[in-house]
């Protein structure tokens, strides 16, 4: 029961009218309480919060070595098909970029190909 | 270092960052050496994953870090297994230090199925089941990967099993003989020998001439180490290492490992059967791997069937014993016969895998505990062992000689059992108990002295010849040895040509006779 009531929640989520969205949750209160499911909401609550979990872990990031290459590297991962805003700087990179999103990684940084290079030597 | 500096100026010249995308996962928990990974939306089952502990790192901490304080080489490569794909993540298995996989790890999809280094540089090395020497003779060159996983040979591939796998045991290659592709269950309690039988056979094949001596996987699962060390160090004693690969996943490495040895040896051997060569597997013991594939299938919350066991418990021995065969003369003629071993408790071979895997195997040996407290060794009760391949996967020297053996010992046998409730027994009937007796002190014989064929064959020869009827019953296991001597120092022309011929000739068996008859002459 649990995730059909997070399945419907997550479904609301995508909505953009804010109004009917407060309404519905109210709704769906008031039927919590009427059916004796208030119990419920923990559980919802739960699985809720791993799937946001889960949407800020698969949400496009890309980063960069040094913030002149944050136009390169937004336009190379649009073409990869990862869409960003704006990347986040990461000096460990050493140069380049990477980008991730929905599960899929572009990493173009001297610091993955330093590390490659090490152990195809050593391991 | 001409070599070295070569090598590396191909490395830095390729040092291009990686080219397209790849597909990555997060891991979301993990526990009990399984971890449950988020994304790897296109993950193929028995895909190998690896997972990233350099991602969140900086470049000198991920090249730096092997003073941590768990030790080890770093950055430590841990491959897993994906095993369940569910609708929302995978579920993999962790091949390696579980407790190096933390939340939140970057988790890399390789493109490949677990597969396995093999070649013939692998022989006289001791490997885990990911191919890993653990000998301490350094890395192993020029091999190959295989996957770990794959389909038997059809039947058109196959050709009949017929020629013969000399164990060395007597009582074995007698009764049970065993043929080049077949599967032969060995099973009984603990310390009944079985380990010994397995062996014992390793080390009978170096008496085979190179060309046809099969190459000898050994598969120890969940053992003790020491147990395993003190095995490898008899072989290599023996002068057995030469021709054999041990692969060894001690009681203590993970359950993934652990079900996964007997397919790595299994892939190992189908590298020499393809070559058309032989080779033998032994599985020691499949139920433990059985133990730690229940142990997996629970922590993957999978529905647990009988004893708790996963619903495709068959399937995982039948898998892997339908890889033994003989191939065809198209494919190269080679073959790959497996011994796989299964512990009982308290003799009983009604238990869930203890009849799992005698149905799959082609035979078994069955040794019994009350025989090895009574003093026979090798503890084999022949009533109800058996070898479904028979006699076509014998020499004709040892078919001639011991055809009758079996019905005479099953005779024996009833006789025996009701001579405890009778005292009073015919003459007939005492000389066919005494037979029996002398039968059964003939086919004793130590652990680590397997005998060659030609030598089992002028013994059993004499045995069914009546050349021990003079001795007592008790006096005829030193008789044997001493016949044995006997033959060695007199008879090496008969044994050569036994050897040679692979059978008894009327002039060898003319000779024989009369080396047999100087012999018992010599006896008083």
């Amino acid at each position: 029961m649990e995730d059909e009531y997070t399945r419907i929640l997550t479904i609301l989520a995508e909505s953009d009218d804010a109004s009917a969205k407060e309404e519905t949750l109210r709704r769906l209160f008031v039927h919590l309480k009427s059916t004796g499911r208030i119990k419920l909401l923990p559980g919802i609550l739960k699985k809720l919060t791993a799937i946001e979990a889960r949407r800020l872990t698969q949400a496009p990031q890309v980063e960069v070595a040094h913030a002149g290459e944050s136009r390169m590297a937004l336009a190379e991962a649009a073409r990869e098909g990862i869409v960003a805003s704006h990347a986040r700087v990461n000096e460990s990179l050493i140069k380049g970029f990477r980008a991730r999103a929905d599960g899929k990684l572009v990493d173009r940084s001297a610091k993955r190909a330093l590390i490659d290079l090490y152990q195809n030597l050593t391991i | 270092m001409q070599s070295i500096i070569e090598r590396i100026e191909k490395e830095i010249a390729a040092l291009a960052p990686v080219a397209g995308s790849e597909e990555v996962g997060i891991v979301r928990a993990t526990g009990d050496g399984i971890a449950e990974i988020d994304g790897l939306s296109h993950a193929v089952m028995s895909e190998m994953v690896l997972f990233d502990s350099t991602f969140d790192r900086t470049l000198e901490e991920a090249l730096n870090a092997s003073e941590s304080p768990t030790g080890g080489k770093d950055p430590e490569i841990i491959y897993g297994l994906v095993l369940n794909l569910e609708e929302d993540q995978v579920r993999v298995v962790i091949l390696g230090n579980a407790s190096k996989v933390r939340e939140g790890m970057l988790v890399r999809r390789l493109g490949r199925t677990l597969s396995i280094p093999v070649g013939d540089a692998l022989v006289g090395r001791v490997v885990n089941s990911l191919g890993e020497p653990v000998d301490g003779k350094g890395l192993i060159a020029k091999t190959t990967l295989k996957p770990i996983e794959r389909e038997a040979y059809g039947v058109i591939d196959r050709a009949p099993v017929n020629v013969p796998l000399h164990t060395g045991i007597k009582a074995i290659d007698a009764m049970i003989p065993i043929g080049r592709g077949q599967r032969e269950l060995i099973i009984g309690d603990r310390g009944t020998g079985k380990t010994a039988i397995a062996i014992d056979t390793i080390l009978n094949q170096k008496s085979e001439p190179e060309a046809t001596r099969p190459v000898c996987i050994y598969v120890a699962i969940g053992q003790k180490e020491s147990k395993t060390a003190k095995l490898v160090a008899e072989l290599e004693e023996k002068g057995a290492m030469s021709y054999t690969i041990v692969v060894t996943v001690p009681a203590s490495a993970p359950a993934a490992l652990q079900f996964l040895a007997p397919f790595a040896g299994a892939t190992i051997g189908e590298h020499f059967m393809e070559q058309g060569k032989d080779a033998l597997v032994v599985y020691d013991d499949l139920s433990k791997q059985a133990v730690a594939y229940r142990q997996m299938s629970l922590l993957l919350r999978r529905p647990p069937g009988r004893e708790a066991y996963p619903g495709d418990i068959f399937y995982l021995h039948s898998r892997l014993l339908e890889r033994a065969a003989k191939l065809s003369k198209e494919k190269g003629g080679g073959s790959l016969t497996a011994l796989p071993i299964i512990e009982t408790q308290e003799g009983d071979v009604s238990a869930y895998i203890p009849t799992n895997v005698i149905s799959i195997t082609d035979g078994q040996i069955f040794l019994q505990t009350d025989l090895f407290n009574k003093g026979q060794r090798p503890a084999i009760d022949v009533g109800i062992s058996v070898s479904r391949v028979g006699s076509s996967a014998q020499t004709k020297a040892m078919k001639k000689v011991s055809s009758k053996i079996k019905l005479e010992l099953a005779q024996f046998r009833e006789l025996e059992a009701f001579m405890q409730f009778s005292s009073d027994l015919d003459e007939g009937t005492k000389k066919q108990i005494d037979s029996g007796r002398r039968m059964t002190e003939v086919l004793k014989q130590n652990k680590g002295v397997p005998l060659p064929f030609e030598m089992e064959a002028a013994v059993i020869f004499a045995a069914t010849n009546g050349y021990f009827d003079g001795f007592d019953p008790e006096d005829t296991s030193a008789a044997e040895s001493k016949l044995r001597e006997f033959l060695m120092r007199e008879a090496g022309g008969a044994l050569l040509a036994i050897k040679e011929s692979k059978e008894i000739r009327e002039e060898t068996e003319k000779t024989l006779r009369e080396k047999l008859d100087a012999f018992t002459s010599r006896i008083p």
